[in-house]
């Protein structure tokens, strides 16, 4: 069962985007609505609390909001755009608190590198996020640890040789061949 | 183009980064290699793109996750904070005669206090006001200016000539104490522009200053203490 909010329905992120840029209060309401589980969940997945997970969620929305009128769709899409910010707070937050690189929270963590469950029933991109999750499939369990570990969790080569103990060349290559892979399925089949 | 030879070798060593800077997780000396490389190489800049849309196509998989209770209204609690704070933080932008005013006004009490110091031998100003100045550099190239006033109120001027940034940036420094404050924030465009804006910590506090983008990406920076 899809939870719906009012007006959300058939509402493009785009034109969201442009309500808010020029102060549409019920857009940013409808927006926040749309993304804050999303924005929470990438936020808790990196910082593993949830007070500070809060804090990075509601730091994005309030970018989110003040640079809406420059989001630039020729560069990505609002999802892509609102979750780099996210996941940059996310990161940047991690990095203050702690020195040490620590294993990302587990429970969100075997969620992202264990896709062989069927995708939830998500309201948006449902068809992008399959994709994402069958291309993430077919690579090797130890590039997928190492490419989300990467991705996600913004964690250096060095900090995924220390979290996973392996050598930092090893490291290196798993991301390396992991992005190689994901990349010709993800971005060179969608090019005519 | 026709004059830059291809380095097969440098290509392979840089394409081994590659994808560590499509996820912006390369950092020091390897990023400012990369970079340098890619600034005259057409072919591993077109595989930086695709790999960084890869990357980015990755977050998709975020996980859903409910917020705690209240979510919501603390958010708009705060986003009308914010919008409060940016109206008055908002720079102004200034001409470029109004910039060369200040800078002249500036060095000139600077320079006046320091002789009438050294004139008399009893100075009536604990510090020399010289005004803190430095220049705003992204990967070593020249992108424009940061001066800071040291009378009171203090005020910070930034200005930035090149065509190639656009959009909304903010401006935050970093204080001798390692704080960080977002000073405010500025729509870049056009080749030239100058903004203005108040500080509510002296020059000597400040030792650097950085324009962010929307996404947190650093564009420049300036290191301005000694
Ligand atoms: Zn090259």
């Amino acid at each position: 069962m899809r939870k719906r909010h009012g007006k959300d329905e058939g509402v493009s992120d785009e034109t969201l985007l442009s309500g808010i840029a020029v102060g549409d209060e019920q857009a940013v309401l409808t927006f926040v609505r749309r993304y804050q589980r999303r924005l929470f969940g990438l936020a808790f997945g990196i910082v593993g609390d949830v007070g500070t997970a809060e804090d990075v969620a509601q730091e994005a929305f309030i970018r989110i909001v003040r640079h809406a009128s420059v989001f630039d769709a020729r560069r990505g899409s609002v999802t892509t755009w609102t979750l780099t910010i996210t996941r940059n707070l996310a990161i940047d937050a991690v990095r203050i608190r702690r020195s040490i690189p620590v294993a990302p929270d587990d429970r969100v963590f075997l969620e992202l590198v264990s896709v062989e469950r069927q995708p939830e029933d998500t309201a948006l991109a449902a068809d992008a996020m399959t994709r994402v999750r069958i291309a993430l499939s077919n690579l090797p369990m130890e590039q997928r640890r190492a490419v989300v570990l990467a991705a996600m969790y913004g964690r250096t080569a060095v900090e995924v040789a220390a979290v996973e103990s392996i050598p930092l060349g090893t490291a290196k290559s798993r991301i390396r061949l992991g992005m190689a892979k994901l990349r010709e399925t993800l971005v060179i089949s969608e090019s005519p | 183009m026709s004059q830059y030879t291809r380095d097969p070798d440098k290509c392979q060593m840089v394409q081994d980064d590659l994808a560590e800077l499509a996820l912006g997780i390369l950092a020091g000396r390897e990023r400012a290699e990369v970079l340098d490389h890619l600034e005259s190489c057409a072919h591993c800049g077109a595989e930086l793109e695709s790999l960084s849309t890869a990357a980015d196509t990755l977050l998709m998989l975020t996980p859903e996750i409910e917020p705690p209770l209240g979510f919501e209204s603390r958010l708009s609690e705060k986003l009308r904070e914010a919008a409060q704070r940016d109206r008055s933080r908002r720079f102004r932008r200034v001409s470029a005669f109004a910039i060369a005013a200040v800078l002249v006004a500036v060095l000139g009490f600077g320079v006046g206090v320091f002789v009438s110091n050294n004139g008399t031998g009893s100075p009536n100003r604990s510090v020399a006001a010289a005004p803190a100045l430095a220049q705003l550099t992204s990967n070593g190239r020249v992108m424009g200016q940061v001066v800071i006033s040291t009378d009171q109120p203090t005020w910070m001027f930034v200005t930035v000539d090149s065509a190639k940034l656009s959009g909304d940036v903010s401006c935050e420094v970093t204080l001798n104490n390692g704080q960080t404050l977002t000073v405010g924030w500025f729509n870049l465009s056009g080749d030239y522009s100058a903004w203005a804006a108040r500080l509510t910590v002296s020059a000597a506090q400040v030792r650097s200053a950085r324009i962010v983008a929307a996404d947190g990406a650093v564009i420049a920076s300036a290191r301005l203490s000694v």
